[in-house]
């Protein structure tokens, strides 16, 4: 078994071994859960380390037939545009169940469902047969639905089923398109790669047609506007640590398939389509941060700030050259790291306070300083502060699509500063000024909190003071792509 | 030497994460490591002056190292030493010095004073990084960094919910400008082909980037520059920032971030020099600013604001400057400004420290009191209005003649701010140190300052009266910045001795008249109050400028309700939700004929196979001998048929 497939079964082996124990031995499950999300981190963290930078292919590639009759085969394999979200996929799902030890609730299913989802978001990233990413795209579904529609909030069912409905749609749409490029092939075959050279010579009209359905399943994952609206309501609703996952990797699943495959595979309908889509990569950046603004709650206010960040990924892959790639599949990553910190540290007041409402506070950085000071680097990094991670795919995402589009990318900049001003007026409303003592008897961040938050932190920092560090794997890899598509 | 100056921002850095993390077990709670790095840094600066001006090392020097590569570009880490560098360098690091040598005393048992001085050596790192970066992409980054610092040091006693709301204020006015400056950051790179100073500078001097791209690009990033250095009509954040410690304000408000934007200016001036539109916008710009702000400072009684004022103008003066093609004058006048206005705060800072208020109606007659801190403000008011032979009037001059050779309309705004600027002195410098105590309580408990405090003021004290002359000599700061390439327009041939001997009267005369009316005919500016109460109001209300920008903010405001109002109530439940809803109804329907049509339609074919069953049971008897009637009939029947047949 290859590297890839292994570390895809990792956490199924989890979640099965979760499903052989009682329920009521929460610290085993606990355990269990730990132990096989951190060795799945380790060996994607080897895969990390394993992955040549030089080579602009595939690699770690494997493939065997799976179902001949209709040539469906299970191939894995990843590149640089792949690799780091693999890694990113561990991390966060790791520091995500970590936090989620205090779920009391039916733990056995919640980390039993944890694991699966994991092992559908690695899938997804690491397939290279289209049937297979489907199986592995659908697989995500069915564990977010019951992790936000069992230990939710308030409008858990609601949030759940609108969830799973509105994506379920997205990706009926997408199978459709699978399905046609499947029979205009020949021969009839799921293989990525090779309906990348295949599709190219399909007519244009076919290739529209083919490109919007998958881009609506695409954007509804990102969420790219209009359809977007799914989303505050699933991260409002979700507990701390599924918002992580949610935020800072289903969302890039979207991202990740337009690049992957769309545009590759479909040069003409992406020339015809890139008018629309700077369009709403610019209505993300401007709007998002607009609704953000509004928001009187913190973890909505972050759900929005995302479709802001998503829209600086999609400005970046419109630009269709090295830099605005570059600074897309960065933007992922850190946006995964940042946003994701950021949603951990929404469940940190909100456990403390059961409140996330902005104006309930006041003054908490003079009693709350190690919270505080994580909070306000995380949010600095998210308004795109340099020396942080944020800065850089920002920069990059801003600075490829100017050369193509100067106005909208000027246009675009009025996102940054919305930015920059509701996350200051929520520091302001809610670490800075005279202090509430309605919350002196809480307790600063715990050491459970703290394990989970502060290697985003650190990476927060590293990746921005050494962009090297990951554009190194992306650059050759997208500078290939970027060249073969054009 | 200069392979090592990239120690000093890198160095910075460490110490600041040493402070944070060690502090506690350091000397002075980690304050003696920032003051050592700095002092380091201050040594540093001076060796490679002197050995610039005897012209021992060549300049320019540029070393770097791989960042990281991105899509064919290739990003560096380096450093870019020119005299420009230098002379800023030595602003950078002195007045660091001397403040963080200040705010030991002036800090002194405040509950986060280690955490201020990892503010300030996290600042000192970041402007040091603005000043001796090689590349654009890293001068935004230090340029932003520097701002993030600015934020949290305005808003360090945030408790104060005024002070949070000035950090947040200053970091968004600057945000505006810098969108501007991002923008202009982006059309440079796709007309020169790269961040890299040395390379930018180079093309242009070749003339190899198109004039326009030049002309947008200056413009853009002057609109960063004017956020920084708090240019019309951004510069509402500067007198609000005050709200900062007072040693803050001298650093950062005064010498060292404010100036980044002049230094960007000049950092780029042979791009700017390419466009005459930039440099216009660049010089009126800078006039408008040096007026406007001279005139707030007028009526304005708060001691800090009054400073805040007049560094917004002195800046407009130094834009002035470089917008008219006066490159060494407004680098000159920088450097000066950096040392008297330093001087003029941390004086203030320790007259604030003594008498606990900002409000110089509440003070008066402290010159007895505190004789250091009052020769040393005097001599930097000296300074500052330009009377000789102190520093200012070397720098404003030379300023004033840049202006005068180019335009004289600027050069009479330029004129008229020179004259509000030794007004406005004399009356800060009359009512906070003259005349008879205002609030006697406060001025009892007043007290001259530690010497860790006034030692610094002693020593700015001396930079401001002798700088100025010092580095005139034989031309040596005009060797050590000046700009060889060419203008984009011709210049008036101007006579500098007239030009400095009618600015020395003209800032002695109305220096004179400020004291003369505060100290002895208090009636009468309180009668011109009375008087011209709609100018008054125009100049306390900042021209209407703050309303202007809140006015934005409302709307923005208004923009984010209406759009969350849209994506929730249009977008979600009703095309989302709605769609949702009508497909239930649908299915509700369809459920109705499922029920009604399609299962009836069945229920009524069993119906009538059911009906049809009965009836053909009725046949069905059982009783053998019906069956054999009916056999009978049958074979009767066919048998019939057949035989017809």
């Amino acid at each position: 078994m290859s590297l890839l497939s292994l570390i895809v079964v990792t956490p199924l082996i989890g979640a099965l071994l979760i499903l052989a124990i009682p329920g009521t031995r929460t610290k085993l499950i606990q355990g269990v859960a730990l132990v096989f999300s951190a060795l799945c981190l380790l060996l994607t963290g080897y895969l990390y380390a394993a992955f040549d930078k030089t080579v602009v292919m595939m690699q770690f590639v494997e493939k065997f037939s799976w179902i001949p009759a209709f040539n469906i085969n299970y191939c894995v394999g990843v590149d640089g545009l792949s690799v780091a979200l693999v890694t990113l996929t561990g991390l966060l799902t790791m520091l995500a169940i970590i936090y989620s030890f205090n779920i009391t609730v039916r733990v056995k299913e919640f980390f039993f469902w944890f694991l699966l989802l994991e092992v559908g978001m690695l899938g997804v990233f690491v397939a290279l047969d289209f049937f297979l990413f489907y199986v592995f795209w659908e697989l995500t579904l069915v564990p977010m639905y019951f992790l936000i529609g069992v230990w939710g909030g308030p409008k858990k069912e609601y949030a759940a089923i609108k969830f799973f409905l509105y994506t379920l749609f997205g990706s009926l749409l997408m199978l459709l398109g699978i399905l046609a490029l499947y029979f205009n092939s020949m021969p009839h075959t799921f293989d990525m790669l090779e309906l990348i050279k295949q599709g190219s010579l399909l007519p244009r009209a076919m290739q529209i047609w083919i490109f919007l359905a998958l881009y609506v399943g695409f954007a509804i994952k990102i969420p790219a506007f209009p359809f977007h609206t799914w989303l505050p309501l699933a991260h409002v609703e979700a507990p701390t640590g599924v918002s992580v996952i949610l935020a800072g990797v289903l969302l890039k699943m979207g991202t990740y398939g337009i690049m992957r495959f769309s545009f590759p595979a479909l040069p003409q309908a992406t020339k015809w389509f890139m008018p629309f889509l700077i369009v709403i990569a610019i209505i993300n950046i401007v709007y998002g941060a607009f609704c953000a603004m509004a928001q009187k709650d913190l973890k909505k206010m972050v759900a929005y700030s995302s479709v802001n960040h998503m829209g600086y990924c999609m400005l970046g892959m419109t630009a269709m050259s090295g830099i605005g790639w570059n600074g897309a599949v960065l933007q992922m990553i850190t946006h995964g790291l940042i946003t994701g910190s950021l949603f951990f540290l929404v469940g940190v007041i909100y456990d403390r306070a059961h409140t996330r409402d902005i104006d309930a506070f006041g003054g908490l950085a003079a009693k709350f300083p190690v919270y505080a000071g994580l909070m306000i680097i995380q949010v600095m990094a998210s308004l795109g502060l340099p020396g942080l991670a944020g800065f850089v795919g920002e920069f990059l995402c801003f600075l490829g699509a100017f050369n193509v589009w100067p106005y909208y990318v000027a246009v675009g900049t009025i996102g940054i500063l919305v930015t920059a001003a509701f996350f200051l007026r929520m520091i302001e409303k809610v670490f800075l000024g005279p202090f509430n003592e309605k919350w002196a008897a809480l307790k600063d961040i715990g050491f459970r909190e703290m394990v989970a938050i502060v290697p985003l932190v650190i990476l927060t920092v590293v990746i921005g003071v050494w962009p090297k560090f990951c554009l190194d794997l992306i650059d050759p890899t997208i500078t290939y792509l970027v060249a073969m598509i054009k | 030497m200069l392979e090592y100056v990239y120690i000093l921002p890198l160095l910075s850095f460490a110490v600041a994460g040493l402070i944070l993390a060690f502090g506690r077990w350091l000397p002075l709670k980690g304050a003696s490591a920032g003051i050592l790095v700095a002092a380091w840094g201050f040594s540093q600066g001076l060796m490679l002056f002197v050995k610039a001006i005897q012209g021992t090392i060549t300049l320019p020097y540029e070393m770097s190292i791989p960042w990281f590569s991105f899509g064919g570009n290739q990003a560096t880490l380096g450093v870019y030493v020119d005299g420009l560098t230098i002379a800023m360098l030595i602003v950078v690091t002195a007045v660091s010095l001397l403040v963080q040598i200040y705010s030991t005393g002036y800090m002194h048992g405040d509950p986060r004073f280690k955490r201020f001085y990892c503010y300030l050596s996290l600042f000192t790192a970041s402007m040091l990084g603005v000043t001796l970066t090689n590349n654009m992409m890293v001068f935004f980054m230090c340029w932003e960094l520097v701002g993030v610092c600015s934020y949290l040091l305005i808003g360090f006693w945030f408790e104060k919910q005024s002070a949070a709301y000035a950090g947040k204020k200053a970091f968004i006015t600057t945000k505006l400008g810098d969108l501007g400056f991002l923008v202009g950051l982006m059309v440079l790179f796709y007309a020169a082909g790269t961040f890299e100073i040395s390379k930018i500078l180079e093309l242009a001097h070749k003339g190899a980037i198109p004039a326009l791209a030049a002309g947008i690009a200056g413009i853009l990033m002057f609109m960063g520059a004017a956020g920084k250095s708090a240019q019309f009509p951004l510069f509402i954040w500067l007198p609000d920032a005050m709200e900062g410690p007072s040693p803050v304000s001298a650093l950062i408000h005064a010498a060292t971030m404010v100036a980044a934007g002049v230094y960007m200016v000049a950092r780029l001036y042979a791009v700017y020099a390419l466009s005459p539109m930039a440099m216009n916008t660049v010089a009126w710009t800078g006039a408008i600013t040096a007026f406007m702000a001279a005139s707030l400072a007028l009526t304005c009684f708060d001691l800090k604001r009054v400073l805040a004022f007049s560094t917004v103008s002195q800046l407009g003066y130094m834009m002035l400057a470089l917008g008219v093609g006066g490159f060494t004058a407004g680098m000159f006048h920088l450097t000066t400004h950096a040392y008297f206005k330093a001087l003029l705060f941390l004086a203030a800072g320790s007259v604030i420290h003594a008498v606990h208020t900002n409000d110089m109606r509440e003070m008066g007659g402290l010159r007895h009191k505190m004789p250091i801190t009052y020769i040393t403000f005097l001599l930097g008011t000296l300074a500052l209005c330009g009377i000789p032979p102190f520093a200012g009037y070397f720098s404003k001059d030379e300023v004033l003649a840049a202006a005068l050779a180019r335009n004289p309309v600027l050069f009479a705004i330029g004129a008229m701010a020179a004259a509000m600027t030794a007004f406005y002195m004399a009356r800060a410098l009359v009512m906070t140190f003259h005349g008879k105590p205002k609030d006697a309580h406060k001025h009892d408990h007043a007290h001259e300052s530690p010497a860790v405090m006034t030692g610094p003021l002693i020593l700015l004290a001396a930079v401001s009266v002798v700088s100025g002359f010092v580095l005139t000599r034989h031309e040596m700061f005009e060797h050590l910045v000046n700009f060889e390439g060419a203008l984009p327009f011709e210049l008036h041939h101007v006579n500098h001795s007239a030009v400095a001997l009618f600015s020395s009267i003209v800032a002695a005369l109305s220096m004179s008249l400020g004291i003369w009316l505060y100290k002895a005919r208090p009636d009468i500016p309180a009668a011109c109050r009375e008087t011209f109460s709609p100018i008054v109001n125009m100049l306390e209300k900042r021209y209407w400028l703050d309303a202007f920008f809140l006015k934005l903010v409302d709307i923005g405001d208004s923009m984010s309700r209406f759009m969350f109002s849209f994506d929730f109530n249009f977008l979600d439940q009703l095309a989302i939700d709605g769609w949702a809803w009508l497909t239930l109804k649908l299915s509700k329907i369809q459920g109705w004929i499922d029920d009604h049509v399609v299962d009836a339609a069945l229920n009524a074919t069993g119906t009538i196979t059911m009906s049809a069953g009965r009836m053909a049971r009725l046949a069905q008897t059982g009783l053998v001998q019906n069956y054999l009637l009916f056999v009978a009939i049958a074979v009767s029947i066919f048998a019939a048929i057949a035989f017809a047949g």
